[in-house]
C-alpha cells in the first residue's frame, strides 16, 4: 500500500471523510479536521509506520499532498536514523 | 401579572432500567432491579464489586469520527437529550429551538476520558496525551454537544453540585422560563462514573454498599435496617420545560407541572446531611409552588441507603410534614436503578412524572427489615396505585446543596 493509500484508508475509517473527496489538492480542513484532528492524525501514523515524531508537527501542512510527502519524509529520516544510531551514539559518549 | 408557569413537556432517560422511560417504568413497577456485579475490569480490588449499568454501546449510536470526540458521559446525554426533543414533538420548529436553552447536572463530567489520560501518562508512561482529551473530559462538554447537534442558542450551563446537579440544572432551568427569560429550556443530567478510578474513589469512601453474594441485586436497601451504602450508577435523563401558555398554544402533550424548587444547604460538614437543610429546602419548594404540606401526595425521596441519609431524611420529612409524614407514600427508586449521582436529580424527577402520569407510586424494593428510625410509608416491595395529584422529588448532596423540586399531574394524567 502507498503513502497516500494509507492515509486514504486512515482519513474514511477514522475520520469519516468520504473517498472521493481525497486528493493530493484538498486540504485537510475542507474534509473536516481541525487542528486536533490533525494531531491525533500524527499519532495514528506513528502507530501505522512505527515511527516516532520528535518535536513539533510542521504547521505547514495544509493539503493531503503535504501530509504524504510529510510521511514519507519521515519514514525516510526513521529508517537514516536507525541506521545511524550506533554511529550516533558513540558520537555522542 | 400571573406568574409564568412551567409545563414539562418532553422526557428521556438511558437507566440502568432501560434507554426509554417506557421501558424504565415497566422495570420499576415490576420492582426489577439493575444492580448487579460488574465485571473483574472493572472491579477489581473493590471491595464490593456490584454497580449499575447502563446497556449501552456508543457505536451502536455514533460513527468512528464522531465517537472520538465524546465521552461515554457526553454519548449517554446526547441520546437522552434527544429522546426528550422527539418527544417533545419540538422537531421541526428550528425557530423555537434557537431561544431554546439548555442546563445539564454532571458531577463527575467525563471520567472516561480522565482515566484514559492517566492510564497513558502513568501506566503506559507514554507522552501520547489524545489532543481531544481536555474537551472530551470537561464537565460542559455533554451541555455543549447537546446544544450544538440541536441549534439550541439559548443560555447554555452546567451545574455540578454533586448528587443534586441535575435537580438544581432542572430548577433553574424552571426559573429562567418563570422569569420571561426564555419559552423553552432543556434541562437534566447525566453521569458515567463506572471506571476503574472512580469506582476505587467511591469505595475508599466507604459509602458503597457490600455486596448480597446471594443476589446482587438486592443490594442496595434504602431505608432498611439492613442497608450498608449506595450502589452507583450510570445514566442520562432530560426534560423540555416549556412556559404553559407556549405548550397549550402548540397543542403540547403537557406530561406534568413543574410547579416549585427549593435549595437549601446544610454546611456542617462537607459529607454530613442536615435536617435543618433538607427540610428548609422542602419548605422553600413548597412555598415556591404556593403549596402547604397537606398538598403532597407521594415524596419520591433521596433514599440513598447510605445509614445517614436515610435516617435524616425521614427525620427532615417529619420535620416539614408533622403528623401527615406518616400519610404519605415515599419511595427510594435508588433501590432498583442505583445512585446516578449528577443525572439522580432528573432521572428521580422523570419517574415522579410517570408516577403522576399514571396514579402508580413506584416501590422501594428490598426493605425486608425496617429501621426504627426509618418509619415511615416507603411502598415497601410492590408498586401501589394511588391518587396522586402533587409529588415531590428530593435531592441532597455531599457539599450540602439540597434541592426539591415538586411536580403537579398533568391534564392527561389518569385519574384513579
Amino acid at each position: 500500500m502507498n503513502t497516500l493509500d494509507t492515509l486514504v484508508d486512515i482519513l474514511t475509517r477514522d475520520y469519516g471523510v468520504a473517498r472521493e473527496q481525497i486528493e493530493l489538492q484538498a486540504t485537510l480542513e475542507t474534509l473536516g479536521l481541525d487542528s486536533l484532528s490533525v494531531l491525533e492524525l500524527m499519532f495514528k501514523i506513528e502507530d501505522r509506520y512505527q515511527v516516532k515524531i520528535t518535536g513539533d508537527t510542521p504547521s505547514d501542512l495544509q493539503t493531503v499532498g503535504d501530509v504524504v510527502r510529510y510521511i514519507d519524509s519521515l519514514v525516510a529520516t526513521n529508517s537514516a536514523t536507525r541506521d545511524l544510531k550506533p554511529m550516533e551514539a558513540s558520537t555522542n559518549s | 401579572m400571573t406568574a409564568r408557569r412551567v409545563a414539562v413537556t418532553g422526557l428521556g432517560v438511558v437507566s440502568p432500567l432501560g434507554n426509554s422511560v417506557g421501558e424504565l417504568w415497566d422495570n420499576l413497577v415490576a420492582g426489577r432491579s439493575a444492580v448487579r456485579r460488574l465485571p473483574p475490569a472493572l472491579s477489581q480490588g473493590l471491595r464490593s464489586p456490584i454497580g449499575a449499568p447502563v446497556d449501552f454501546d456508543g457505536k451502536n449510536y455514533f460513527e468512528p469520527p464522531r465517537l472520538r470526540l465524546l465521552d461515554r458521559v457526553s454519548q449517554l446525554a446526547l441520546i437522552a437529550a434527544q429522546q426528550a426533543i422527539l418527544d417533545s414533538r419540538l422537531r421541526g420548529a428550528p425557530a423555537e429551538r434557537e431561544h431554546c436553552g439548555v442546563f445539564v447536572g454532571t458531577g463527575m463530567g467525563g471520567a472516561e476520558t480522565t482515566e484514559e489520560g492517566y492510564h497513558t501518562l502513568y501506566a503506559q508512561q507514554s507522552d501520547r496525551i489524545k489532543p481531544y482529551s481536555v474537551l472530551n473530559a470537561m464537565a460542559n462538554a455533554p451541555a455543549a454537544w447537546i446544544g450544538i447537534d440541536h441549534g439550541l442558542h439559548g443560555p447554555m450551563l452546567t451545574y455540578s453540585t454533586a448528587c443534586s446537579s441535575s435537580a438544581v440544572a432542572v430548577g433553574e432551568a424552571a426559573r429562567r422560563i418563570q422569569h420571561g427569560d426564555v419559552d423553552l429550556m432543556l434541562a437534566g443530567g447525566v453521569e458515567a462514573p463506572l471506571v476503574v478510578g472512580v469506582l476505587r474513589a467511591w469505595d475508599a469512601m466507604r459509602t458503597l454498599a457490600a455486596e448480597n453474594a446471594l443476589d446482587p441485586s438486592t443490594s442496595c436497601r434504602p431505608f432498611a435496617a439492613t442497608r450498608t451504602g449506595l450502589v452507583l450508577g450510570e445514566g442520562a435523563a432530560f426534560v423540555v420545560l416549556e412556559e404553559w401558555e407556549h405548550a397549550v398554544a402548540r397543542s403540547a402533550h403537557i406530561h406534568a407541572e413543574l410547579a416549585g424548587y427549593g435549595l437549601a444547604s446544610d454546611l456542617a460538614h462537607i459529607t454530613r446531611p442536615t435536617i435543618e437543610g433538607q427540610a428548609k429546602a422542602m419548605q422553600s419548594a413548597l412555598s415556591a409552588a404556593n403549596l402547604g404540606p397537606q398538598a403532597i401526595d407521594y415524596i419520591n425521596a433521596h433514599g440513598t441507603a447510605t445509614a445517614q441519609n436515610d435516617a435524616v431524611e425521614t427525620a427532615a420529612i417529619k420535620a416539614v410534614f408533622g403528623e401527615r409524614a406518616y400519610a404519605i407514600p415515599v419511595s427510594s427508586t435508588k433501590s432498583m436503578h442505583g445512585h446516578l449521582l449528577g443525572a439522580a436529580g432528573a432521572l428521580e424527577l422523570v419517574i415522579t412524572v410517570m408516577s403522576l402520569k399514571r396514579g402508580i407510586a413506584p416501590p422501594t424494593m428490598h426493605l425486608d427489615v425496617p429501621d426504627p428510625a426509618c418509619d415511615l410509608d416507603y411502598v415497601s416491595s410492590r408498586a401501589r396505585a394511588a391518587r396522586l395529584g402533587v409529588a415531590m422529588s428530593n435531592s441532597f448532596a455531599f457539599g450540602g446543596t439540597n434541592a426539591v423540586l415538586i411536580l403537579k399531574a398533568g391534564p392527561a394524567a389518569i385519574p384513579l
